[in-house]
Order: C-alpha cells, then structure tokens, then sequence
C-alpha cells in the first residue's frame, strides 16, 4: 500500500506539475494570473477527445497538434489586447477580470459547441498494459502520462535555459524594466510566454481525461485553483518550482486518499497555506517582500 | 471636504431610498435582496482593496463563516436572528484573526493565500466527521425563524452601515492612512502611519462586513448548503462588481453593482440562451474600454468622485 | 372541498357561463363571469433549468421532459381543468439558473411574483431545488419538485411541497441493503460522496446492515469533487471485499468504474447508482464492457411499469420523446414528463386554481395513479413513498445494455 501510494503519487505529480507549469510561466513573465486556465486545459481536452473518436488520432498526436495551435492562439491574445490592458493603474489586479471574462466566453462556447454530457476517452488508448513496479501493478495510462508530462516539462526547461529567447524570457521574469532597457523587445517574449502558457495548459488538458475522469465544458474553474495550489507550492514565477510544486501536490493527494480519504481535498490547501505563512515564496523562491 | 462629505451623504440616500422603495414598484424582493448582499459584499472588498491593495480573492470564507455561525447559534444556541447575524460578524473577525499572518503576503500570493483558505474553512465545514456541530453536506434548514421582510429590513440596515463606513474612511485620516500605505508601507511608516495596526483594522473590518453580510444571507435564504455559501463565484462577483465601478471611492462599488448585476439580471431573463457568453463579452469590453473603472469617466472630466 | 350549497350553486353558474360562451355573444359571459372565478386564458407553469455548469447534464433532460409534456397538452387544446370543466391552454415560462443556488433563488422569486405562475416546478437535484422551499413556503406557492429529494425539505408544517418522482434519498437504499443480507455478502465496501444525496444513502445502507450484524470492511467518505480513483481502488482491494458499493453523481461514478476496470480487480458484486439513470452516457464513458455484470438501481425507461394507467405507457413515451427530441429519453427526461403528469391530474382533479385546493386534488389520486414512472404516491409532508428502486444487473444483450433486477 505504501509503496503504491508513493508511486502513484509521484506519476499523478508529474502530471500536476504539467498541469500547473502554463499559469506559472505567464505569471513570471506577465505578473498575470491566468484565471482562464482550466478552460484552456478543458479546450486541450476536448481537442484530445475528439481526435481520438473521430479520426482514432492517438492523444499523444493531438499533444503535439495542440502545442502548435495554442502558440499561435495566445500570441494572438497577447497582442490584441494585453498592451490595452497594460495601460491601467494596476494591471496584474485587472488581468484577473479579464481573464474571468474569457473563462466565461470559452465556457460558454464549449456548452454550445460540445453540450453538457460528460465525455471520456478509453482508458487503454494511452496502452492497456498493466506495468509491474516493486510488485505492484499500474495502468499504463498513468505511466505514459507521467512521461508524457516529463517530456514536455523537459522541453521547457531547455527553452528557458538553453535558447536565446529562453534567456530573454527569464530576464523579463526578473525585471521588466532591466530586460527592456538592454534590448530586449517585452512584448514578443511575453507574447510567446503567453503561448506557450497556454499551449502547456491544453497539453495538460490531453491527458486529463485518464487522470482527472470525464471532461465536461465546465471543469476548468476547479483545475484552475488547483493549479493554483500547485505552483504556490512549488514558488510563484519560477516555472521549474512547479515541478516540487506538482509532486508535493501528487503524493500529499494520493497519501491522503490512501490513508484519510475524507479529508484528502484539504491538505492541498493547507499546505499551501503553511508555505504562504512560512516560506511565502514558494519552497524555491527567493524573498519577495519588504514590507 | 463638506462637499465631499455631502456627495458622499447624497449616494448614501439615493441607494438606501431605492432599496426600501423598490420592492413596492417590483415586487421580486429576491432580487434587491441579492444585490444588496453584492453590493456590501463589494463595500467589503472595497474597503480592503480599494484602500489596503489587498485582493481577498476568498473572501467568501468570510460570507460562508458569517453564514453558518449565524445558522448555528440559531439551530444550536436559538438564539434569535439578528444577535446571531452579530454572532456571525464576530465569528469571522474570529477568522481574520487567524488568518492576520496573510497580511504578510502581498499581490497575488495575498489573493491567492485566502482562496486557499476559504476552500480549507469550506472543507472543515462541510465535512461529515463535523456533522453533530455543522450537520456536515447535509446543509441548513432556517424555516422555523424565516421572515423575508425582516430579513430584507435586516439587510437595508446593513448596507446603510456598510456605506457609511465607507464614507467615513473615504473622507477620514484613517482612509488616508490607508492608502498612503498601500501606495509605500515604507514611507508611510517613517511618517508616522502605525502601519500594522492600520491595515489590521481594515482587514477586520472588511471580514466583519462579509459576516454580517453572510449571516442575514443564512437568514433570508434559510434552507442552504455549504457550496450555496462558500461558493466561489460570490468572491469572483463581488470583486469585479468592484473593480468595474472603480475602487478606492464610495461610488464606484454602487454604480459596479447596479450595472453588471443589472445586466446579469437582464440579460438573464430575457434572452437565457447565450446569457454565460453575452456576460462574458461584456465584462472584457469593459476592461479593455474602462480598464479603471466606470468612476474614471467621471474622473477624467475633473469631477469629485464621493 | 367539501359540497356546499354555494359551491354547487356556483358550479352551476360556471357550467352557465361556458354554456353561454358558446351560444351567446361575449357580453353575455364576460357580465356572467364576474360572479364566479372566470377560467384564466391560460395556465402559466414555472421552471428553471441550468444550461451549464455542474447540474446542467442532469437539468437540461428534465426540463425537456416538462416541455414534451406541455407541447403535448397543448397539442389537443390545454390541460383540462375540473374546476372550469373545461381545456386550458398552457404557458412554460423558464429560466436558466446555471446551477448556481443563489441565482436560482431570484429566479424563483421572479417566477413567483412577476410572471404570477400558477404552477411552480423546481430545477433538478436538491442543491437548486434547496432555495425554493423557503420560498414557495413564503408565498404559499405549491413546489412540484421532480427530484430534490433531499430530507429536510419535508416537514409536518409546511405543506407546500410534494416530490413527484424517487422517494426521499435516505430510502432509496432500501432494497439494496436487504438484497446484501440475502446474499450473505459479509465483507462490504462501502465508499460515498461528501453531500446530501449519497450520504445520507451510505447512512441508511451502514445503519441497515448493522442491524444485521455487518460492519463495512471499508468505510469511507471522499470529497464530491474527487475525479481519480486509482488509489482509492487499491485501498478498497487491500480491504478484500465481495460486495463493493461506490455512491456518487455521475462525474464520479465514471472515474470510478475506469478505475476498477483499468486496475483488472474483480469484485463478486460493484454497485454504482447513475448507470441505472443516465445509462447511454454511461456507456459512452465507461464501456459495455466494464459496465457488464456490474449492479445498479434501475430506472424508466430501463425498467419497464405494464400497469400504467396515466399518461403514455414507455415504449410509446420513447418512441414521441425521441420523434420530438431527436435523442432517446432517459430517466431524467421521464422525471420531467411525470412531473407533468401529475400536473395534469391534478389539474383534472381540482376544485380550484388555489395553491392549497391543488395539493388537495394531489392526495385524491396518491396511491391510485400509476405512470411510466411507477406509483404516485405521497405522504402527508409531500414526499414520494410510491415509487421504490429495485436492484438490477447490467447484462450484456447485443452491441449494449440491459437490465435484469435481481430484487425485488
């Protein structure tokens, strides 16, 4: 049972650490907080679902599918109306009525697009095998998906550390005005963090249906506190720290249901509220406040 | 400043006549009633944002804490309504205590901090190993004190306090206090703004008033359960009925309410079909157009805004 | 009512006034009709419905259930009315909620006092049916409430409710528990839902078998928002149970049943409630596969009542429900239908358009009326103890599904 629990954890982990790393990136960059998320995740979903039924596209294709399109797609919101909203008093504040207001427009257009039945994928189309580790036996579905969200993760941490644009990015996490005054051009960088942002978060939604059940229209507000709790654990605007973050989440979350299944929606938010007392940055982040 | 105080005195009445004399043009009490919990639920919010910088993005634990420790002296203590809506504002100044350390916290880690903990008070509440205190998922049942119209009197009382505490900050020392701090705790310090303590009363405030607000919600709706008051979309409501009308000021937060919730209603009754999308389109029109509020057309023009 | 001299004098003089209608000009009535309560043009019957949201799933099939029911009133000139003796056009007035209580709320009351509905019917589930009972209450307005079956609705004082379809929650287990006693099942796992609907099931399931001397194995509640269950699978297999009973709403029974089919665990008998409610979308996300061999409770139109003796009969309720819906009914889509047809009846039976008049013509039929849905009966606080829920497993007959009840 132990060992069980600690593996399914730290699969279910990987999964939440892809499943909050989008909102963690735009939040480094744009001090944005994505209320929108989970409907971007329930977007990718959807996207998942139906390649998988109407054309048998494996989900893993419709991943990679979805990464491009979803770049492409939150480029463009950036550009159409973030420099608007730049413009306020308090833009990191505003975002979040903007966001809530897309949240509603995507929910919206999803219950007329897909109605309100729950859908499902097949739980063997990410393989049926039932792998043993350490003498215990997990669905393939699980397995793949943590590696799936391994890879991916990975692939993030080579743009951010090894590209050019990945320096800009973080030089722009750092400080706005630093990275704009040495040349570098904010808003393509941010623009791009908002794509891939958003294209993490369908990634994530491609997956969901073997780990988080059926997909409905609505399921996006409930992922996006979740994620919330997530990269607050790990550490706010450090996207790697979402990788602790996920993990921390995954085993307290199965620990819980192995053990004291009652409680187990609690302890995520209790610790994320013991980290904001005592470490506030986040378990990697640096000191944030002065005052 | 008279004058000021006087624009301020002229919202007050105008928002407290149309309450008490809506209902008798149109008789769906409900309706004011809700906009009503809305609009001092946005005074709440108000007053800590518009004043602190703080965003209480859970601030229905308040709603939700008021509502039940309103319930339960009334089940459980029977004791009547309106001391137990009293019970239910202490009840959740109770909870700010607790939750004073999020004050460290600033920006989005404040905001997301106390979503964090209106979700924890919501599990504790609703869970079954609490059922003998809180009846657990099994909800409240209020039918034996329910009185609408004095539920609705209750609830117009309330509001006129909550307004005129937010006239008395926006035209006080303390208001100033306030927000000298949330533009430069530093500074505000060094002049010597007691800053901890200052923003501490706001907090308390701000938790009282969604108690109060709560524990006459229990009473008017009076069967309920616990995701009806600790349902997150009240946070999310009141936040940007407040924000779209403009912080920081008495009005905005009345004039944020009285149109989107306006609409809301509108839009909801006669064309339910796309009424998720239409509201949706709105608000980020609003914010693209109007990013600091409805109160910044007045502004612009030079007006006082009270 | 009882007859008295006035009342059958001013039956006699309505009888008059729709005599005259018909023969003489309209003055003639409209002088006549100011003596006696006029018949309205039209009765206007109340609803909300959610069209998104967490309930919208079960929301929408039953108010398209209800609206099947008035389209075919009106189809053959309105719902007779006893009270006037005569056919009375009907108007649905809805409005989408969704699925939040506290909007719900204000609808109510604007059903209530702007649209002034004679009929007050309540949305789906007990989360939005919850905040009307005060207000029908309030306003002394009838609730037909289809399937808010939650417990505290129902009280000696307050008479203005009555539940139309499935008894009140704390029963529905009923039959269940004693089909686990005859069966002899002694290791049990028991695994609920955090909210009204399935606890207060697990509550009565535990207290049952207890009296029987059968404790849970395992005994667990888990928040309603759960939506993965592989560990809480192997928990329940590391307890080594026969029978394995998981109480949930849809968006957990299907996580489940993929849990326990992924994980290869076989168990002597899996008992979930929603296959039995909502089987096609059950199908759809769980497999004919995985749900085969599994137990339920049964509902129309998978259980089948011969002996109807209102309304359509179900295979002639399925075949117009789907010719006008373009989908096959499920259960909810019957729940709104017989919401209906308990309207009607009453309607039929009335001795006025009065609140209290029509919850008396309801008891004047409870116990005697039989529809697609089973028995209408109620008690006196307005819940439903006419229909009850066997137990059925699902056997594979074809590409699909069908039920074979095991008790009682």
């Amino acid at each position: 049972m132990l060992t069980y629990t600690i593996i399914s954890g730290l699969l279910f982990g990987l999964f939440c650490s892809l499943m909050g790393i989008g909102l963690n990136l735009i939040f480094g960059v744009m001090r944005f907080v994505n209320l929108a998320h989970g409907d971007f995740l329930m977007l990718g979903a959807f996207g998942a679902y139906f390649a998988y039924t109407f054309w048998g596209l494996s989900p893993a294709l419709a991943l990679v599918v979805e990464i491009i399109v979803m770049i492409a797609i939150g480029a463009l919101i950036y550009y159409a109306f973030v420099p608007r909203l730049l413009r306020s008093r308090d833009p990191e504040m505003l975002s979040l009525i903007f966001f809530f207001g897309i949240s509603q427009i995507i929910q919206a257009i999803a219950v007329i697009a897909f109605s309100n039945n729950p859908r499902s994928i097949v739980w063997s189309a990410l393989g049926s095998a039932n792998y043993q580790v350490l003498g215990q036996g997990f669905q393939e579905s699980w397995v793949v998906s943590a590696l799936i969200s391994a890879i991916v993760i990975a692939l993030v941490y080579v743009y951010l550390y090894h590209t050019k644009i990945g320096y800009a990015t973080r030089a722009v996490m750092g400080s706005q005005e630093e990275a704009a005054s040495s040349g570098i051009n904010v808003h393509r960088v941010s623009a791009i963090a908002m794509g891939i942002g958003l294209a993490l978060a369908s990634a994530a939604g491609t997956l969901s249906p073997f780990l988080l059940g059926s997909i409905t229209p609505n399921m996006g507000s409930d992922i996006t506190t979740t994620s919330f709790s997530i990269i607050i654990i790990g550490s706010l605007g450090n996207p790697l720290g979402t990788v602790l973050g996920g993990l921390i989440y995954g085993l307290s979350s199965m620990f819980m249901q192995s053990y004291v299944p009652s409680w187990a929606n609690l302890v995520p938010y209790l610790l994320l509220f013991l980290i904001l007392l005592f470490k506030p940055s986040g378990l990697l982040g640096k000191v944030v406040r002065h005052a | 400043m008279r004058k000021h105080l006087l624009y301020g005195a002229i919202v007050f009445v105008v928002v407290i006549l149309l309450f008490t004399l809506l209902p008798s043009v149109y008789s769906n009490e409900d309706l004011f009633f809700q906009a009503m919990v809305y609009l001092a639920l946005a005074q709440g919010v108000n007053i800590l944002y518009g004043f602190t910088g703080y965003l209480p993005f859970g601030y229905v634990g308040f709603f939700g804490t008021g509502a039940y420790a309103t319930a339960l002296s009334i089940t459980l203590l029977h004791i009547p309504p309106i001391p137990a809506i009293l019970i239910g504002g202490l009840a959740s100044v109770v909870l700010g205590i607790l939750l004073s350390p999020l004050l460290r916290l600033s920006g989005a880690y404040f905001a997301i901090g106390s979503l964090a903990a209106s979700q924890m008070v919501y599990y504790i509440v609703s869970n079954p190993a609490l059922q003998n205190l809180t009846n657990g998922p099994y909800g409240i049942n209020l039918e034996s004190v329910y009185q609408p119209r004095a539920s609705y009197i209750t609830m117009i009382v309330i509001v006129a306090l909550v307004m005129g505490v937010v006239i008395y900050i926006r035209n006080s020392r303390f208001g100033l206090a306030l927000q000298a701090i949330r533009e430069d705790p530093v500074s505000a310090g060094m002049a010597g703004i007691h800053v901890v303590r200052q923003r501490a009363m706001a907090w308390f405030l701000s938790a009282m008033i969604a108690g109060v607000v709560g524990g006459a919600f229990a009473w008017h709706i009076s069967v309920f359960y616990p995701t009806t008051v600790f349902d997150l979309n009240i946070s999310i409501f009141a936040i940007v009925f407040t924000l779209f009308g403009g912080v920081t000021t008495v009005l905005g937060p009345v004039l944020g309410m009285f149109v989107l919730y306006g609409f809301y209603n509108v839009i909801g009754i006669s064309e339910p079909q796309y009424f998720q999308l239409i509201y949706g389109v709105l608000i980020l029109v609003l914010v693209l157009f109007l990013p600091s509020g409805m109160v910044s057309l007045m502004k612009r023009r030079g007006h006082y805004v009270p | 009512m009882k007859s008295t001299p006035y009342r059958v004098l001013s039956r006699i003089a309505v009888s008059g006034v729709i005599a005259s209608a018909m023969t003489l000009s309209g003055v003639a009535a409209a002088s006549a009709a100011s003596k006696a309560p006029a018949a309205p043009k039209q009765i206007v019957i109340g609803t909300l419905y959610a069209s998104s949201g967490s309930f919208a799933q079960s929301s929408l099939p039953q108010y398209a259930g209800l609206k099947f029911w008035v389209n075919q009133m009106n189809q053959s000139g309105g719902a007779y009315v006893k009270a006037f003796h005569k056919k009375i056009p009907l108007k649905l007035v809805a409005y989408n909620d969704q699925s939040s209580s506290t909007t719900a709320a204000t609808l109510y009351n604007q059903l209530i006092t702007q649209n002034k509905v004679n009929i007050l019917v309540s949305d789906f589930g007990s989360v939005l049916t919850s905040v009307a009972v005060p207000i029908a209450q309030e306003h002394k307005m009838l609730l037909i409430d289809p399937t808010g079956t939650g417990d505290s609705f129902f009280s000696k004082t307050n008479p203005y409710i009555a539940l139309t379809s499935l008894p009140t929650s704390g029963v529905w287990p009923t039959t269940l528990a004693n089909y686990l006693i005859d069966k002899h099942y002694k290791r049990i796992a028991v695994i609920y839902d955090q909210n009204d609907f399935d606890q207060s099931q697990a509550t009565t399931l535990t207290n049952k078998l207890k009296t029987a001397h059968i404790t849970p194995v395992y005994n667990n509640s888990v928040p309603t928002s759960t939506s993965n269950y592989p560990v809480l699978v192997h928990a329940i297999m590391s307890s080594n149970p026969d029978a394995v009973i998981e109480l949930g709403y849809p968006t957990n029974d299907i996580p489940f049943l993929q849990s326990v089919s992924a994980s290869g665990a076989k168990f002597n008998m899996l008992f979930t409630i929603f296959p039995g409610q909502l089987l096609s979308s059950m199908e759809q996300n769980v497999g004919v596969t995985s749900l085969a061999g599994t137990y339920t409770y049964p509902t129309p139109p998978l259980l089948v009542y011969n002996n109807v003796n209102f309304g359509l009969g179900m295979n002639a309720f399925a075949t117009a429900f789907s010719k006008a819906n373009n989908s096959a009914p499920n259960f909810l889509d019957v729940a709104g239908y017989n919401a209906g047809l308990v309207i009607q009846k009453a309607l039929a039976n009335t001795n006025g358009l009065s609140q209290l008049q029509l919850r008396q013509s309801l008891y004047t039929f409870s116990g005697k009326m039989f529809t697609l849905d089973g028995l209408f009966k109620l008690s006196p606080t307005g819940a439903q103890i006419g229909e009850t829920l066997p137990v059925a497993q699902l056997v594979k007959s074809g590409n699909g599904l069908k039920v074979n009840v095991v008790t009682p």
